[in-house]
């Protein structure tokens, strides 16, 4: 018997070290998924009902506070400057779930990151609740400023430090008040979703980052860019033919310069007056598809920015330009290819070309800093709830677009499109000022366009301390004025707010009340 | 050594108590003194009675069982203080009933001798939720008697019975279902009149399926019945048949049976009907996974989502509150429990003694393997309790017992260490 049963006892044992395995595979191997599942709400109850650190701006604005909640959860996420950051910092919402900062930057701000993990295990006694404050790199003055300047009009604004690749602004017009999203009262919650979602303005949609446009004559300075870099463009020659058009090969539609006026000239000339002639012949003619399509991408078009913010969209350049089918008629140019005609309009910014606000700030600020663009970002650091820094961001450069030698004479001529050009709109008194403008029809049946321009600013003869990107959408009439007058006044205001520094009052350590 | 353990018991459970409510209410319960004193005389009771009426019985028995009992008692009173007060009653009468065993069977030979009486109880037990007016059925099964307003579950002392009925009547019975006489082609087997027992035992574990749709005790019955057939006869056949009339039994009822089907439906996949039929599992699997390797803390997981979860499903709070340290010391402390109830059946010379041992080690393990298997998922769910852990009057006064009876049979034969391989050798040279 004594056999029998020691089987069964090993029968059993057996049994047991099933259960075993078994609960290894449930509460470890595939814990994550099973917490990740749709339908298992203990992750989202757990994360609203415990402490939140703070956003707060540069200059010291706490713009996302979290108060003891008195309903559902034990805390409520509070928005204090309303819709001024909504897009950028997002939502920290039962009902919308969240976005932007609070999303991207969500296991710091609840101290779940290895940090803090790590903090919390070595000191499991402190008073302060163990969750991070983010302190970001945008300024609630120069988002002011924004705001103020773009009014009630549709658009979007981007700042950018050229150095750093750190953001001072990032503004779109209509914006949504994220109070009303992250309210414990869900009902409410609820009803305004289904508002918003019914709005064709998408004021929840952080446009600065995730929606593209087309850039229309801002890309100019890409092309510019791409024909220095292949060396058949320099700053004196070629001399463009003074046209009023320009028919490029394989296609009988000319491409008309605005208004119907005639332009031409050397690149600085060119430039200063948007001359799409002359830039649709370079880019098809002299520059060709293989290194247009890699300056472009070179500026970040073509994927998607290194920002610390989720699902940055990528902006586009055309890259397919068919068979090469013969040699062009410029010495030492490109050959013809079956889509030149596309690429002619694409080298003016037409075409299929769409860029987001982000990234045509990124291409000011590239040619503002010899060059190399930096990767952009909005956090700058973030502090423990004592005030010590846990983490600060390190800058990086993303790539070295183009020369420094190229890059002076590009920022030259911006500067000339302020002082003599298109863009005298932008030009602040003892501030070198470098401006283009765009104004990208949309052939709509009453003529509109979007109205561009993207400038840098700083010191005279330093490196620019400020880039801008603004795009005003949809604006009424179709002259190349547009990006001129209606965009350039908003890139003035945003730029001086950005030039001046910030007031030295900025509070030390953590927020009051957090 | 007993006395030692019991107080180190003490400690843990009286420190869990006090974190439980540390964790649900942020401060230290005030009712902790009267608590830890009431708690520590029931186990000075407990201990004083297997010093005076077994003082040579296993030292790790009672010490387990109290842990488990303490154990599942703080997550109650975490879960709902109402129960803990009920429960608290119920393992004053569990501690009773412990001392009442030992004092009244001295003798395991007294079992023995009343093997019918105490099958016939068995039976009777068994089906009297069956009989019309005692009877009640809750929640789909009907293994309830009430009487006005007291409610039990006599099924649970039915296999206390029919344990030792099943031990009794195989000594009896196991030179004839030993020996293989009959030709059935290749295979030698006993006369099939011998096997009329396993038969009976097989219809009858059906028979309690489908008038009382409780899938575990059938399993339970069944299982304990093949294990002391096999044991007594140590003849490998009958685990064969047996097995294969299980295989048989089980693909009738998932065939036949609605509620079966559904089982092993929200077994492979609660996610199919996770607000429904598989919401327990699905809330189960949450609580688990939740838990993960250290737990959420006492007192510090979301309770409240799983029904059932002062019963059937308390290890499933285990897990959420314990993480798998928590569960696997379960898991562990009933794994000593066995190996405590496997000892001393093979230390036992007498056969009955060795069997009765035996099969109530195997109710016990068994059952416990079956509803913290279903809990996590690793088999089909049958609605049995944790035995000491889960909420429930029937069961911790019908364990008590059962552990009454181990505590009696490990006392029944001491061996001392020097001569226990000796003894162990002349047993294995015997049958060999």
């Amino acid at each position: 018997m004594n056999r029998q049963i020691r089987k069964a006892g090993t029968f059993l044992a057996l049994c047991y070290l099933a259960l075993f395995v078994q609960l290894n595979v449930v509460q470890v191997a595939t814990a994550k998924s099973l917490n990740d599942k749709p339908g298992n709400s203990r992750k989202v109850e757990r994360d609203f009902n415990r402490p939140r650190g703070d956003i707060v701006t540069a200059d010291g604005k706490v713009v996302a506070h979290s108060v003891e909640g008195d309903g559902r959860f034990a805390y409520q996420r509070t928005y204090p400057t309303d819709e001024l950051f909504a897009q950028i910092i997002g939502t920290y919402s039962f009902v919308f779930g969240s976005d932007g900062v609070e999303k991207y930057y969500d296991e710091q701000l609840s101290g779940q990151s290895a940090e803090f993990q790590l903090k919390g295990l070595l000191s499991p006694f402190t008073e302060t609740p163990n969750v991070g404050t983010v302190e970001l790199t945008l300024r609630a003055d120069v988002q002011s400023a924004a705001r103020e300047a773009l009014g009630t009009k549709v658009g979007s604004v981007v700042a950018i430090d050229p150095r750093s690749g750190a953001l001072l602004a990032m503004w779109s017009y209509p914006s949504f008040n994220p109070n009303l999203t992250s309210t414990n009262d869900t009902m409410t919650a609820r009803a305004f979703r289904t508002a918003l979602a019914a709005d064709p303005a998408k004021p929840t949609l952080p446009k600065t980052y995730r929606e593209r446009y087309f850039p229309g004559s801002t890309f100019k300075v890409v092309t510019a860019a791409a024909g220095l870099e292949s060396g058949v463009i320099t700053a004196d020659s070629p001399d463009f033919p003074v046209a009023r058009n320009y028919t490029a090969p394989l296609t009988n539609r000319p491409l008309s310069n605005f208004g119907g006026s005639s332009c031409g000239g050397t690149l600085v000339a060119i430039l200063r007056v948007s001359c799409n002639s002359a830039f649709a012949q370079m880019g098809a003619e002299y520059i060709g598809p293989e290194q247009m399509v890699r300056t472009a991408e070179k500026f970040g078009f073509g994927s998607a920015p290194n920002i610390d913010l989720p699902k940055p969209v990528s902006s586009v350049f055309p890259t397919d330009y068919g068979k090469r089918l013969r040699d062009g008629a410029v010495p030492g140019g490109a050959g013809i290819f079956e889509n030149t005609p596309a690429l002619a309009q694409a080298s003016i910014g037409q075409g299929d070309v769409s860029a987001t606000p982000l990234q045509m700030a990124l291409v000011a600020a590239t040619i503002a800093n010899s060059g190399n663009q930096m990767t952009p970002h909005v956090m700058s650091s973030i502090r423990d709830g004592s005030g010590a820094t846990i983490k600060e961001y390190s800058d990086s450069v993303a790539t070295a677009a183009i020369s420094k030698e190229n890059a002076a004479i590009l920022r030259a001529a911006m500067i000339e499109v302020v002082t003599d050009g298109t863009a005298k709109a932008a030009a602040i008194d003892g501030v070198d000022v470098g401006a283009k403008t765009g104004t990208a029809q949309l052939g709509t049946p009453v003529p509109s366009s979007h109205a561009w321009v993207i400038t840098f600013a700083g010191p005279p003869g330093q490196p620019a301390t400020v880039a801008v990107a603004v795009l005003v959408q949809a604006q009424p009439g179709a002259s190349e004025q547009t990006g001129g007058t209606v965009a350039a006044p908003i890139a003035n205001k945003v730029m001086q707010a950005a030039l001046t520094p910030i007031p030295s009052s900025k509070p030390a350590g953590p927020t009051p009340g957090s | 050594m007993e006395a030692g353990l019991l107080a180190l018991v003490a400690l843990v459970v009286v420190g869990a108590y006090t974190l439980a409510s540390l964790g649900t209410a942020s401060r230290i319960p005030a009712n902790i003194g009267p608590f830890f004193a009431g708690m520590l005389c029931l186990f000075v009771v407990a201990h004083l009675a297997v010093r005076k009426l077994a003082p040579h019985a296993d030292p790790f028995l009672l010490p387990l069982v109290v842990l488990l009992n303490g154990l599942g008692y703080v997550f109650i009173a975490r879960l709902d203080s109402k129960l803990a007060g009920q429960q608290l009653g119920w393992t004053a009468l569990g501690v009773l009933a412990f001392c009442v065993t030992l004092g009244f069977v001295r003798r395991v030979r007294f079992l023995e001798r009343s093997r019918y009486t105490v099958g016939l109880l068995g039976v009777v037990l068994l089906v009297l939720p069956l009989i019309p007016g005692v009877g009640r059925e809750i929640n789909g099964s009907r293994i309830w008697v009430g009487i006005g307003p007291v409610r039990f579950q006599p099924g649970e002392f039915a296999k206390i019975a029919l344990a030792i009925f099943f031990a009794a009547y195989l000594v009896e019975h196991r030179e004839l279902l030993r020996t293989a006489t009959f030709k059935l082609g290749p295979f030698r087997t006993p006369d099939p009149k011998h096997l009329a027992p396993v038969l009976v035992a097989w219809g009858f574990a059906m028979m309690v399926m489908m008038f009382q749709r409780d899938l575990g005790s059938a399993l339970l019955f069944y299982m304990l019945f093949l294990g002391v057939l096999w044991v007594a006869t140590e003849r490998v056949s009958y685990l064969i048949v047996g097995l294969g009339l299980f295989s048989g039994g089980a693909y009738l009822s998932w065939m036949y049976f609605s509620h079966v089907q559904t089982r092993v439906a929200m077994w492979l996949n609660p996610w199919s009907d996770a607000q429904g039929k598989g919401f327990q599992i699905v809330q189960s699997s949450y609580a688990l996974a939740w838990g993960g390797v250290s737990g959420s803390g006492l007192g510090r997981g979301i309770a409240g989502r799983i029904p059932y979860q002062e019963t059937d499903f308390i290890f499933a709070i285990i897990g959420e509150e314990l993480g798998l340290a928590g569960a696997t010391a379960v898991l562990v402390a009933f794994l000593l429990l066995i190996g405590s109830g496997m000892r001393s059946s093979l230390r036992n010379t007498d056969p009955f003694a060795k069997l009765l041992a035996f099969g109530l080690t195997l109710l016990l393990g068994f059952q416990a393997f079956l509803i913290m298997g279903g809990v996590i998922r690793l088999l089909p769910l049958t609605g049995v309790t944790l035995p000491f852990v889960s909420y429930g009057g029937s069961s911790l006064l019908a364990n008590w017992t059962l552990v009454a009876l181990l505590v009696r049979l490990s006392d029944s034969h001491p061996l001392s260490r020097e001569n226990e391989g000796e003894e162990l050798t002349t047993v294995l040279s015997v049958k060999a």
